[in-house]
């Protein structure tokens, strides 16, 4: 490691600052549970380093008449520990509290998960279900984004150098909406998803699919929706044999996709058995009374 | 180089940092506060656990310079009103240290779990050192030492 510069700020102004002077050579960092390892196995050479962890406004979670606004810097354990989250956002909090160990979740960011773009980031299935809205600033310029334009291959996102992501928000949850999550570890702390999926329902009052989301991790190289198992689903009569045909066809889908790797026969059973669980938590999800 | 202020166990330390280093390093090569221990250098272990304003962080997670406005607790300010921490002696009763190379991150794992929750069930306190390994123990004597540990500090003295 060559870093020849540290800052802790205090503002995202002066962060923007730092950011527009060393551009590519200049690394974030908040929680650092990813970063620090990362320079020291020498996959990120910056010179300079910015710290974001103490910026109070990126720490925030603020709730709208509309939106759940959070701030990039907010800690998973922040997020587990939001009261108006646990009913109608449960699927977030679970994601939240399924990451690594207590030290980890103390330290480690929700923008950190998304930047960092890891193809088993547990946070990004359920932010995707939800079409969160990331907002990335850079001086005199503050743009709004999709999560899912935002991350585009392993480890990569749509950031500029010179670009903060400040917050991500999503619209809040009405009743007949819910969300489900569910995680395939090999163990239940310390442990790596092999498999993780969201799924967003919006239900019509006769019990039809009137819009899903389906996001996975850790089958594809970051992690994704999956479109054509949502196509088939659209409009379908919520029941046992949809949710039955909707995990043959994401185990089709899984199939052609990791084609050729050693993972892919038990990924494309597993992936049913998880699927069909954050179905079903998402329709109970649907009858939990709204806004959030 | 960079000259920080550091506090450390309540008492504030200036020292000098190469900006690379992590907190790890400093409190172990700088400030000679060795109790704390590296393992695995990647957050798995929890060997090098500390507490930073009063959550728990993996102190090979974190960089030096990050310290810095910060109140740090490592295992050498962890002490009882005469000797040992209430949650020392009863890890010393329940034969919860072996080797003792994950006691300090333990130790410490635990006392933050009581200062936020005085009277864990017994899920709770195997969630609370979730991220410190152990090879020796097997566990369960940890976790009964963690058990033992809050009722001293509820002032509810055990007779065998």
């Amino acid at each position: 490691m060559e870093i020849k510069e540290v800052f802790q700020t205090k503002e995202i102004k002066k962060t923007l600052e730092i950011l527009e002077y060393y551009q590519h050579q200049c690394k974030i960092i908040a929680g650092g549970t990813d970063l620090i390892i990362q320079l020291r196995e020498g996959k990120e050479k910056p010179i300079a380093l910015v710290d974001i962890s103490n910026i109070e406004e990126l720490k925030e979670v603020k709730e709208t008449a509309e939106w759940i606004e959070i701030g990039s810097a907010v800690t998973f354990t922040q997020i587990i520990g939001i009261s108006y989250l646990q009913n109608k956002l449960a699927a977030l909090v679970e994601a939240a509290a399924s990451v690594g160990s207590p030290q980890i979740r103390n330290a480690a960011t929700i923008g950190g998960n998304i930047c960092n773009a890891s193809p088993a980031a547990d946070c990004i299935p359920p932010l995707l279900a939800l079409d969160a809205i990331v907002v990335l600033q850079r001086k005199n310029i503050i743009r709004e984004m999709h999560l899912e334009d935002f991350i585009t291959d392993k480890g990569k996102a749509a950031l500029e150098a010179d670009e903060l992501l400040t917050k991500i928000k999503f619209k809040k949850l009405q009743i007949n909406q819910g969300l489900g999550f569910s995680k395939l570890g090999f163990r239940k702390a310390l442990a790596i998803s092999k498999i993780s999926t969201a799924v967003y329902i919006d239900r019509e009052q006769n019990n039809r699919c009137k819009e899903i989301r389906i996001a996975n991790g850790a089958l594809g190289r970051c992690g994704l929706r999956e479109k054509k198992v949502e196509e088939y689903l659209l409009e379908k009569t919520l029941d046992k044999t949809t949710i039955h045909q909707g995990g043959i066809k994401l185990k089709e889908e899984i199939e052609k996709r990791l084609h050729g790797r050693s993972t892919v026969a038990f990924k494309k059973e597993a992936v049913i058995g998880v699927f069909q669980k954050a179905f079903k938590k998402a329709l109970e999800c649907c009858d939990t009374e709204g806004s959030i | 180089m960079k000259r920080i202020q550091l506090k450390v166990n309540g008492k504030v330390y200036e020292v000098d940092i190469e900006e690379d280093m992590r907190l790890l390093d400093v409190l172990r090569d700088k400030l000679h506060l060795t109790g704390t221990k590296e393992g695995c250098g990647e957050g798995e272990c929890g060997a090098c656990t500390i507490i930073m304003d009063e959550t728990t962080v993996n102190a090979c997670m974190v960089m030096a310079f990050q310290g810095e406005g910060k109140e740090i607790i490592t295992i050498e300010g962890v002490k009882g009103d005469h000797d040992l921490h209430p949650i020392q002696r009863a890890f010393l009763e329940e034969g919860a240290v072996q080797c003792g190379f994950c006691t300090p991150g333990m130790v410490l794992s635990a006392k933050a779990l009581l200062d936020q929750n005085p009277s864990p069930t017994r899920k709770e306190i195997r969630e609370g050192i979730s991220g410190n390994l152990c090879r020796c123990t097997g566990y369960n004597q940890i976790v009964n030492a963690i058990e033992k540990a809050s009722q001293y500090l509820r002032g509810e003295e055990t007779k065998e």
